[in-house]
């Protein structure tokens, strides 16, 4: 018991505080409305103190963002009104606001205007803070490449249609010398980009370079920089077996896959021996799963064997 | 510099033949070689016109487009007094008497003027205009208790003609239009203290309130600041299109916050000492500010009985607190300047003392009684009140912080004194605004704005809890409940049953500040008597160590002082008290003769304050809350 008491009821930065903490309670609930009310009033905090500002920025921005998705009358214009403007409201979320704006673009369907908007976000210049902010410049470069392929694909698809294709060929190598040079600098560093390395290699297979795709399929597979990454064992072997390599040559490429992965894989089970496999297979799981989702069931059933045996 | 408008008119003079015209303050064209003055008028269009002053308009400036681009001058003390009057015309709204605003605060503002001119005569440029707002007639008349007023208007130089204007076109940032001292307020040389500042505007307001004897106390004032009935925040933008402002004045009229009461309360003090105030008027028993109007209001505010005040009001006299000479308040005699609300409060926290225990045994076992006496529904019972009060405190306190959230402190006005500061302070206020509209658009669905406004959220009432068994109320009504087996008839005297009066250390520390140690006594006292220390401070909305510190200055009058044994700890002294509960039997004797004159006494008065509020709600039109909040039939509580 006890009444809590807030000693100086008028205060900027309280008022802000509560505002703050409605939004949050209200959006762990999922009651968009009424985040939504109190987001009406939050948005005064960039216009406090410098400090103020800099720690808002980019908090006000997601928040509105993710409101956006829950309000039943948002629209595209409000996206794209609110990404433009916290986009020049300071330098140091430029590019991160353009990537999520472009992803928002991409789910809509809007192609085009995506990769316009990658294209001016990676001719985006400005002193130290494209360097600080270069991973985030390197995303835009990736995604953008990325469109680039989509949009080849587009293209390709129209291509059985008409009968002079000679523009449309034209038009599909330039994206895809576009593409193949962004890509092939990204691929130099180090990370996950397994979409990425799909497209590529699909648009190599289809222009019949198979020295590139091979060799980007081995760098991605085995270079010890790289994270570990089973997606890349499996992308070799499905494009060597595309290619009717050997079963020796095959079973050899999992074997590497497999003695390296049972290390990882013990390395990461270990420390969760005790809860995990309880938590995912249980036996009410299991019923349910049977009625429901039988192939869930018949995915679980060998893991479940190999993590509790005896189960 | 009178070209502009004198430059149409080429008629030779009649008396020298020169053409060369210029404007006496009253507009009237005059011949600057002879100084004949001729019927010929321009139009008088300009605020800073004051007739009765012999200096020149000194408004016309170089160019008339830069002079509407950057309005004209202006002093902050000018600015200040718009706010004054706009906050005064809002008390007026709220119910105050006009007595208040055209005679009191006008009187201390002209005081204060008059006060601080002494501090500045080495500089011209700090003068003040005092022009009144109102254009009274009386105004000349209520200048009577400032004393040498008349002489002071000629005290306002009128040399401040060319400097000023040289000035402000020197200024780095001409094109910002501003106050013409606003950069350099903040500097005078005498130091800053008495300088006006918003918090200054409240002080005044206070001040003015309580030499008015009006029933608005201090907790009352910040409150309806809080809410939005009186304008603070933000005050600036009613200005009148030609003063304009820029950044120098942001500093002076730009708030972010309401001062919390104690400093408003050391600043009456400050200002009061400043002003060097003669004694205040006295505050009669039948005005809503003395002690006995105030504890019967705070007494319906938390629910408590009516029975209880018989015992309040004779507490109040065993302690002198009603005594109209006694306590008239005068500066050179009393240290301290009272404050009212808290006092009354801390009556009544006493003769709960008196009469509940409440130190955690008592008022339970009272209360226990109670509820399994034949008749508990009429019967006050502690424990139902503590749970009723304790769910609506902890809902008032969710929907104050609710209000505190939806507040919007940031100013439409942008002020800024450099391009730079305003293109950056421009494109956040623009980021800003998109987003509010963005989302008030989305939240407004087809039953209209779920969320608040950004004007007041709560209708403006005296009272801020509603009991009884209304829409809307935050619990039934516990006003017409007796006080049995509280208060026993022992020979034809009503004495209270609990016998025990504990309480810590009365001697008057002077070396603590905050008064009362509350924060080392805090973990010794009782659980119940610190949860009303706390309930109150909510309703007052100030720090629980003030009423604390009232409540001991308060038992120091009925009980005297007494210094218990060890100086380090308090102890609870189970005091016999014969000797007041004799005296308190004695009078309840004859208040029982008189209990129907009470009763109606009481009945009035609370029929006036519910007036008070319910007028005010009826103004405001505010029978209908809007959607989402709650609904507050206007209902008086009938007759108690």
């Amino acid at each position: 018991r006890g009444v809590k008491l807030i000693l100086v009821q008028g205060r900027f930065r309280h008022s802000t505080r509560i505002c703050l903490e409605r939004i949050r309670e209200a959006m762990l609930h999922h009651r968009w409305q009424e985040a939504a009310e109190y987001m009406v009033f939050y948005p005064q905090k960039l216009e406090g103190s410098e400090i103020e500002y800099r720690q808002n920025r980019e908090l006000i921005w997601r928040i509105s963002i993710e409101l956006l998705h829950h309000m039943p009358n948002s629209k595209l214009e409000d996206y794209n009104n609110i990404h433009e403007r916290m986009k020049h409201l300071g330098v140091k979320i430029y590019l991160k606001v353009s990537l999520e704006q472009s992803f928002h673009l991409m789910l809509c369907g809007q192609i085009e205007e995506a990769k316009q908007l990658l294209a001016i976000g990676e001719s985006w210049r400005y002193g130290k803070e494209s360097a600080s902010q270069h991973q985030t410049a390197k995303l835009i470069q990736a995604y953008r490449s990325l469109l680039d392929y989509v949009i080849w694909c587009d293209k390709k698809f129209t291509l059985d249609d008409t009968d002079d294709d000679s523009v449309t060929y034209q038009d599909m190598h330039s994206y895809f010398r576009q593409a193949s040079v962004h890509l092939k600098e990204i691929f130099k560093n180090p990370g996950v980009w397994d979409p990425f390395i799909v497209s590529y290699v699909e648009m190599l297979e289809f222009y019949d370079d198979h020295e590139e795709a091979l060799k980007i399929l081995n760098d991605y597979a085995y270079d010890d920089t790289f994270p570990p990454n089973p997606n890349a064992h499996v992308f070799l072997y499905q494009y060597l077996k595309r290619r009717g390599a050997s079963d020796k040559k095959l079973t050899k490429v999992l074997k590497v896959k497999q003695l390296n992965w049972k290390d990882i894989l013990s390395e990461t089970v270990e420390p969760r021996k005790d809860w995990w496999p309880a938590l995912h297979f249980t036996s009410f799981h299991a019923a349910q799963d049977s009625k429901e989702n039988p192939e869930l069931m018949k995915l679980k059933a060998p893991v479940a064997k190999i993590f509790c045996p005896g189960k | 510099m009178d070209d502009e408008y004198t430059s149409g008119f080429k008629e030779p003079c009649a008396q020298c033949c020169a053409v060369d015209w210029g404007l006496t303050d009253e507009g009237r064209f005059y011949c600057r070689s002879c100084h004949n003055v001729i019927e010929r008028t321009k139009e008088v269009e300009d605020s800073n016109f004051n007739p009765g002053s012999s200096r020149v308009s000194t408004i016309s400036s170089k160019k008339r487009k830069l002079k509407q681009e950057r309005g004209r001058q202006w002093m902050v003390c000018e600015g200040f007094q718009f706010i004054l009057m706009d906050q005064a015309d809002a008390l007026v709204k709220l119910g105050v008497s006009k007595h208040f605003k055209d005679e009191v605060l006008h009187q201390l503002w002209m005081l204060y003027l008059h006060r601080s001119q002494q501090a500045y005569t080495n500089t011209p440029i700090r003068s003040c205009t005092a022009r009144p707002q109102t254009s009274d007639s009386d105004s000349a008349a209520d200048l009577s208790v400032v004393s040498g007023s008349e002489t002071d208007s000629e005290m306002f130089p009128p040399s401040r003609a060319s400097s000023v204007t040289s000035n402000a076109d020197n200024s780095d940032a001409s094109l910002y239009a501003s106050s013409v001292d606003g950069s350099t307020y903040r500097n005078q040389r005498g130091g800053t203290s008495h300088l006006m500042t918003m918090k200054k505007t409240l002080v005044l307001l206070h001040l003015g309130l309580v030499w008015a004897r009006q029933g608005l106390t201090l907790s009352d004032l910040l409150r309806l600041v809080n809410e939005g009935h009186v304008p603070y925040v933000n005050t600036f933008q009613a200005f009148p299109e030609e003063m304009k402002l820029s950044g120098s004045d942001s500093v002076i009229f730009k708030v972010l916050k309401v001062p919390p009461y104690e400093q408003v309360h050391k600043e009456t003090e400050n200002l009061i000492g400043f002003l060097q105030l003669p004694a205040f008027p006295p505050i009669s028993r039948q005005s809503l500010l003395h002690p006995a109007s105030l504890c019967l209001r705070y007494l319906m505010e938390v629910n408590l009985p009516d029975d209880l005040y018989p015992w309040v009001c004779e507490l109040m006299k065993f302690a002198q607190l009603d005594d109209v000479l006694q306590n008239r308040y005068d500066p050179f005699l009393h240290r301290k300047f009272p404050h009212y609300d808290v006092q009354a409060v801390a009556i009544i926290i006493v003769t709960m003392k008196f009469i509940f225990g409440l130190n955690d045994h008592v008022e339970w076992e009272s209360s226990t009684r109670a509820s399994q006496s034949p008749h508990s529904g009429r019967t006050f019972n502690l424990r139902r009140w503590y749970r009723l009060l304790q769910g609506a405190v902890l809902r008032a306190q969710r929907r104050r912080d609710n209000d505190a959230a939806r507040k919007q402190w940031i100013p439409e006005k942008l002020l800024s004194s450099n391009r730079q500061a305003e293109n950056v302070a421009m494109k956040r206020k623009r980021v800003s605004n998109e987003l509010q509209s963005c989302f008030r658009k989305l939240t407004s669905g087809p039953s209209g704005p779920s969320g608040p406004s950004d004007g007041p959220v709560q209708p403006p009432s005296i009272f801020q809890f509603f009991w009884g068994d209304m829409d809307g109320a935050d619990g039934p009504s516990l006003h017409r409940q007796n006080l049995d087996l509280l208060v026993t008839q022992v020979g034809g005297i009503l004495k209270p049953t609990n016998e025990q009066y504990w309480h810590p250390a009365l001697r008057d520390c002077s070396s603590c500040h905050d008064g009362g140690h509350y924060s080392e006594a805090e973990p010794t006292l009782p659980r119940m008597f610190v949860w009303t220390l706390q309930l109150f401070a909510f309703v007052l909305d100030l720090t629980p160590a003030l009423i604390y510190r009232e409540v001991l200055r308060v038992e120091r009058r009925v009980l005297g002082t007494r210094t218990p044994q060890s100086r380090k700890h308090t102890k609870f002294l189970n005091v016999r008290l014969e000797r007041a509960r004799a005296r308190l039997g004695a009078e309840m004797r004859a208040r029982a003769r008189l209990g129907a004159e009470t009763r109606a006494r009481m009945e009035a008065e609370t029929k006036a304050r519910v007036r008070l509020g319910a007028e005010t709600k009826a103004k405001e039109g505010m029978t209908v809350t809007p959607q989402g909040q709650r609904k507050r039939k206007k209902k008086a509580p009938d007759g108690l």
